[in-house]
């Protein structure tokens, strides 16, 4: 059972409270009907499955209710970091140097 | 009973009080305080199971959790009996249980050892070599064997009628391992401020400190120093302490669970007490002080009952005051042994020989043995034991410069027996910490960690009970450290402690055939030398292959002891050094737990939540059959007298078609949708128009994924400009609603726009039939009910029973149809009121499965049934559903996909059996041609098949490729022993123009 | 709505009841919007998640960034539920009937709150709430005192609950 610190309550909760929701800062194109196929299956279907730091979604549903962003490893399952969704993509050496 | 190994006055058992249970139907008597190990030790019973493969004779080895032999079954009446119970952990309580193990008839004779006899002919791998072919034997010969053969113990046959009990903890500090590492640890943190729990498996709370009475620490004795240690600890209030309690995993992020031994030790269990805790523990940070375990030598016949473990013959003799033999000898590579012997010869025990497989041997040592009159051995070996059920002789030969000399037999009654001490890193494994191999300390020590603990003592190899006190004062200081919080490191003066040293050992060298040597390493297996070095030879050269290979380590004790041995010999036979070969990995439980701790409290009723819906109890009251929706249990069917299901149905069906039903439709997701942006949002969301819809109106909504396949569907009414009534179904529920705070939080952010579950603040009754408006128009205030002033698809705020209402008039059954929704305090008395008013319309209650084919008979799709996750609005029919003007909405950029277009796509369709009375089972695979050949090419299944009472013969609905040019086509679906025809048809098969609506 | 007395064990340690119903309704508007509808509540919205306010018998706690729980009396239901109409954009729904609320008092009742809950619940300070988790249910969790909690849960999900918290709280009773 894995700590998630909620970007909105601003509290480290267990993760019953919380739900995972794929990979983050993937938008909705604005008008979907002007891509072209390949375009249309790379948003939907495409994913970066990295083994390292992943930029990845959660929501507190048994809590405030909102939809997060998050940086997590996917072999050590820690978070690195939880921030606010509309927020831009953190630079991750920047977290690392910040961090030593 | 005598008990003639009792030392009368010794130990920490109370002598006063005699505890009785049976073993094998006998009655034994043992001391409160006594595990069932030392109470049979005490009477002289070594013999306490069989072994698993080759059912040979076994005793104790240990003392403790690490135990693979004395695994006995356990009862204390009907569904509390438990297998697998180590004899050296359960408690004796008065009336306890016990029987051993994997023998018939008896465990002094038993017929299965024939297996030992044959031992030769069953090495390692014997499984994976054997039964291999033919196929054919597999049903008979070989499934059977391998399941006569495998397993340990018994499966209890009854229901376990105990409970568990569950519990979450926070501390600043947890503490594994109440020796005297983690007892310095405790008082550390314990003195710090920080919230600090101390956990010990053992029923005593001490560790080595209870098996070293001749310690003296601050100036007091071990025991006298222990008792003041838990007494402060026990004042403070940050402190908990906690016995009987099993750090079974460690999970990230400092999560740890417990088990805690709540009522098995108890003479008689407290009235609804559980017998188990779990505890989910979450700590700041972790101290691992789960000391060592001692290694058992590798030679043959190490494992005849009397054979057993030095410092476990130290721990019955000085806490249970049991001297496990008259006559011992003892077999060492390990300082500590010679501890334990010249504890036994004060004790009054006959040492006869001290057998050392190091040449030289400290001074100290051997100056004390010979002063005790202990013939002293060193650079020996041990060859071989006899004794059928119990030791009686061991075989000990002189070694130089690698040569075995002869050998000569030494008569003892116990043999025991030190290869060194493993650090129990088992939890330090769990958290994927790395261990690095230490070749001074010959063993594998704690490295890199990847989480907040500390290990201290011996699980970092250090030795002796004041290397422990500090380490662990250390490690207390070192977790407790936080803002605020001051830690001292305490010093403690100990005298007469026993630090030592040994050498790492592969098996004993002999001068017999080691081929014929039963020198085991994995006693609970049934692993021995042999059988590590033929994987070996056979090609396994990882250690997870000889491991799977031998089954070494595999069993319940996860090679506690046999780990080490089996790497070292292992590595032997590779040629290479210990740690190019690597261990293998420890995974929770650290060991065996109940499923019943584990489940805690899903068990029986509340294994998974039930959801009762506000007419529940009222459908239970009529003798309703209920089926499980989602985690909802709904009225299935409403049997009366004499009926089946089939009658049920039928009837129920029939009253809706020609009167009138009711349907506690509570359970549908209710999502109340409101702010200005409402109608926008739903545009976005749904493939339908609503921007136009009037308040007043319902629409039915379909919603898609962005890949454009169905997701869930259900009526929408527009309550007010800015508020809609949104109704999904009742397993999509919490989906939809989560899917919808998805894209208004994180795609569409700027609407004014906000998402309230109500599913439950509704209790819905649907009223389904033609006498349904005649039933509601007399409980209804002040609205016209006909069909110009509220027609199909209407929905409208008012009073219905005096119950503030929403009422809806749609129809999921083809009939005229209402659906009532009352808050849900007023459900069951609205339910009731309709109920009377309904007795002169006919009015039946229904089930879900009359609604079921009711729909059907309508082609109306259950979404999950008719859909898979593949099915479009096109492949269901509900084109019509898609709002054609629309420029965007969730999934639509997807329904122009080149697969999502392609002909041939799987859609739905009606089938009509040739044989009317025949109905097709769901899911059954339909095909063009019966007659080509199998495999055969299946274009299709059945979705939804039932008796249609209204047509008086079956109904079914399919998705099947390119179902809508079949129209008219007949298809065949093969089951086993014929094949069924169908033919192809449109799914609306009840008045498929709708004139029943228009009423 | 009178209040249902359960047979839970009324040991010294931990009891549990039922609260009658009030009102309860759940509010949602933009922080712009919050000073519009204090006024028009007469009730402070607390803007930190997790905290309450009080005012003249209404209750608010806050449950997410733009989420009230608000607690009235039932007469006032009418009255707060037509209180935002007109300006303000919210959304306002009555979810009284979705509800049921236990009242869970006694020096126990920590130790009954977490056979259920995972979060530290000593770390939820007086007056304060929180939505979370009860053996895998949603929960609203209010701390009235240092040993008084209110747990409300969805209304199908309450003998579910409430035959837990009754075994729990015979365990603690038993003092094992």
């Amino acid at each position: 059972m894995l700590l998630i610190h909620c970007p909105y309550c601003d509290e480290t909760l267990p993760e019953p409270e919380f739900a995972y929701a794929g990979e983050a800062h993937i938008a909705r194109p604005a008008d979907p009907m002007a891509l072209s196929d390949e375009e249309w299956r790379d948003f939907l279907f495409i994913r970066s499955n990295p083994r390292g730091n992943h930029f990845e979604r959660w929501r507190h549903v048994n809590g405030c209710g909102r939809f997060f962003n998050a940086v997590r490893d996917t072999v050590s399952d820690k978070f690195a970091m939880t921030y606010r969704a509309g927020e831009p993509r953190p630079n991750l050496d920047a977290l690392k140097e910040a961090a030593e | 009973m005598s008990q003639p190994f009792r030392i009368a006055g010794h130990g920490r058992v109370d002598h006063a009080q005699p505890v009785r249970f049976t073993f094998d139907g006998r009655t034994v008597e043992g001391r409160r305080g006594d595990t069932v190990a030392s109470a049979l030790l005490a009477n002289g019973i070594h013999l306490m199971g069989r072994s698993f493969k080759y059912h040979r004779p076994r005793g104790v080895v240990s003392a403790g959790s690490e135990e693979p032999n004395a695994l006995i079954g356990t009862s204390r009446g009907p569904g509390r009996f438990e297998p697998n119970t180590r004899a050296t952990m359960q408690e004796v309580r008065q009336g306890l249980t016990a029987e051993s193990q994997n023998k018939w008839p008896s465990l002094s004779f038993d017929v299965g050892a024939i297996n030992d006899r044959l031992g030769r002919f069953i090495p390692a791998g014997f499984y994976y070599k054997t039964f291999k072919w033919p196929r054919s034997f597999w049903d008979k010969v070989y499934e059977p064997f391998i399941r006569q053969a495998a397993g340990l113990g018994k499966s209890p046959t009854e229901a376990d009628p105990d409970h568990y009990a569950s519990r979450h903890l926070h501390c600043d500090v947890l503490i594994v391992g109440g020796g005297p590492a983690g007892l310095a640890a405790a008082l550390a943190a314990g003195q710090s401020g920080a919230e600090t729990v101390l956990v010990d498996e053992q029923a005593e709370i001490g560790g080595t400190l209870l098996s070293e009475p001749g310690v003296r620490i601050e100036g007091q004795g071990a025991w006298d120093w222990l008792a003041a240690a838990l007494a402060e600890l026990r004042t403070m209030p940050n402190v908990r302490l906690m016995s009987r309690t099993t750090a079974i995993g460690y999970y990230h992020q400092n999560m740890v669970g417990l088990c805690e031994r709540l009522t098995d030790h108890l003479d008689v269990l407290p009235e609804g007490a559980p017998r188990e805790r779990l505890w989910r523990v979450r700590a700041g940070q972790v101290v691992l002080a789960q000391g060592a375990i001692e290694k058992p030598l590798v030679f043959d016949g190490n494992d005849r009952p009397g054979v057993m473990l030095a410092g476990a013959a130290q721990t019955f003799l000085h806490r249970f005051g049991v001297k496990v033999g008259n006559r011992v000898a003892v077999v060492t590579s390990h300082d500590s042994a010679w501890h334990g012997a010249f504890d036994l010869a004060h004790a009054g025990v006959k040492v006869a020989a001290i057998v050392d497989v190091r040449a030289e041997v400290p001074r100290v040592l051997t100056a004390r043995a010979e002063a005790l009159g202990i013939e002293v051995l060193t650079g020996h070996t041990v060859t071989g034991t006899t004794g059928r059920l119990r030791v009686a002789t061991v075989r000990v030969n002189p070694v130089q410069g690698g040569r075995v000399g002869a050998g000569r037999t030494i008569a003892c009654d116990a043999l025991l027996m030190c290869g060194g001490w493993t650090p129990s890193l088992h939890l330090f494994s769990h958290t994927k910490g790395s261990l690095a191999w230490d070749a001074e300390a010959g063993a594998f020590l704690p490295d890199r960690k990847t989480e907040e603990c500390e290990i201290a003592g011996a699980g970092r190899g250090l030795w002796g009970v004041a290397a422990a006190l500090e380490d662990g004062a250390r490690a207390g200081a070192a977790a407790a450290k936080a803002p605020g919080r001051v830690a001292g490191v305490g010093t403690f003066a100990v005298e007469g402690d026993r630090t030592g040293s040994g050498v790492v050992a592969k098996e004993l060298p002999t001068d017999r055939d080691a081929g014929l040597a039963k020198a085991f390493i994995d006693f609970q297996n049934d692993v021995t030398a042999k059988d590590i070095r033929l994987a070996v030879r056979e090609g396994m050269r990882s250690i997870e292959h000889v491991k799977r290979y031998t089954t070494n380590g595999m069993a319940t004790d996860q090679g506690k002891l046999s780990n080490i041995n089996g790497l070292m010999i292992a590595a032997d036979a590779l040629g290479k050094e210990a740690p190019a070969v690597g261990l293998t990995t420890f995974r929770p439980p650290y060991t065996p737990t109940t499923f019943g701790a584990l489940a805690n409290l899903r068990k029986g009723r509340h294994f998974e939540v039930t959801r009762r819906t506000a007419i529940d109890a009222w459908a239970e009251a009529t003798g309703a059959v209920f089926e499980p929706v989602s985690l909802w249990r709904r009225a299935w069917y409403f049997p009366q007298a004499g009926e089946d299901m089939h009658k049920a149905v039928a009837r129920e069906c029939r009253a809706v078609r020609t009167a009138v039903g009711m349907f506690d439709a509570s359970t549908l997701g209710k999502i109340e949708v409101m702010g200005p942006d409402a109608a926008t949002f739903l545009e976005r969301m749904y493939t339908n128009p609503w921007a136009k819809l009037q308040p007043g109106r319902c629409r039915y909504g379909l919603l898609l994924g962005e890949d454009g396949f169905i997701r869930d569907d259900g009526v929408i009414g527009r309550l007010a400009a800015d508020k809609f009534h949104v109704t999904t179904t009742t397993g999509g529920a919490a989906r939809v609603l989560n899917m919808m705070e998805d894209y208004l939080q994180t795609e569409w952010p700027d609407l004014d726009v906000w998402l309230t579950s109500t599913t439950e603040q509704w209790a819905v009754v649907a009223l389904q039939g033609p006498n349904a408006r005649k039933l509601l128009e007399p409980l209804v205030e002040g609205l016209d009910l006909s069909d110009d002033a509220f027609p199909h698809m209407a929905v409208v705020e008012c009073t219905v029973a005096g119950f503030p209402a929403r009422l809806f008039r749609v129809s999921f059954t083809g009939e005229l149809g209402f659906e009532v929704n009352v808050p849900a305090r007023h459900g069951r008395a609205l339910w009731e009121a309709l109920w009377q008013a309904g007795q002169a319309h006919g009015v039946v209650p229904y089930g879900t499965e009359t609604m079921h084919v009711l729909r059907a008979e309508k082609g109306f799709i259950i979404v999950g049934q008719d859909t898979d996750g593949t099915v479009t609005p096109q492949d269901a029919g509900l084109g019509w559903a898609i709002g054609k003007a629309k420029t965007d909405f969730v999934g639509k950029r997807s329904l122009a996909r080149p697969d999502i277009v392609a002909k041939g796509r799987k859609q739905l369709v009606g089938l009509l059996t040739e044989d009317p009375a025949v109905v097709l089972e769901e899911g059954a695979q339909i095909v063009a041609d019966p007659n080509q050949p199998i495999p055969m090419t299946m274009i299709g299944h059945v979705t939804s098949s039932y008796w249609s009472e209204a047509l008086g013969r079956s109904i079914a609905m399919a998705l099947v490729e390119g179902g809508r040019d079949r129209m008219g086509e007949v298809l065949h679906i093969p089951m086993p022993g014929r094949t069924l025809r169908a033919k192809v048809t449109v799914p609306n098969f009840v008045d498929p123009d709708g004139q029943k609506l228009k009423v | 709505m009178t209040a249902q007395i359960h047979s839970f064990p009324r040991s010294t340690a931990v009891a549990v009841t039922v609260l009658p119903l009030e009102a309860r309704f759940s509010l949602r508007l933009r922080a712009a919007s919050r000073e519009a509808a204090e006024a028009a509540l007469g009730l402070p919205l607390p803007d930190r998640i997790g905290r309450t306010s009080e005012q003249g018998g209404r209750r608010a706690l806050c449950l997410g960034p733009d989420e009230w729980r608000l607690d009235v009396p039932a007469a006032e239901a009418a009255a707060v539920a037509g209180a935002l109409e007109g300006g303000i954009p919210h959304a306002l729904v009555e979810v009284t009937d979705r509800e049921v609320t236990f009242l869970i008092e006694g020096p126990g009742s920590l130790d009954l709150l977490a056979i259920g809950i995972a979060r530290d619940v000593r770390r939820l300070e007086v007056g304060r709430g929180a939505r979370t988790v009860f053996d895998g249910v949603q929960a609203v969790l209010v701390r009235e005192g240092e040993e008084r909690f209110t747990l409300a849960v969805w209304r199908s999900y309450a003998s579910h609950v409430e035959e837990l918290l009754r075994q729990g709280a015979r365990e603690i009773a038993l003092g094992l």
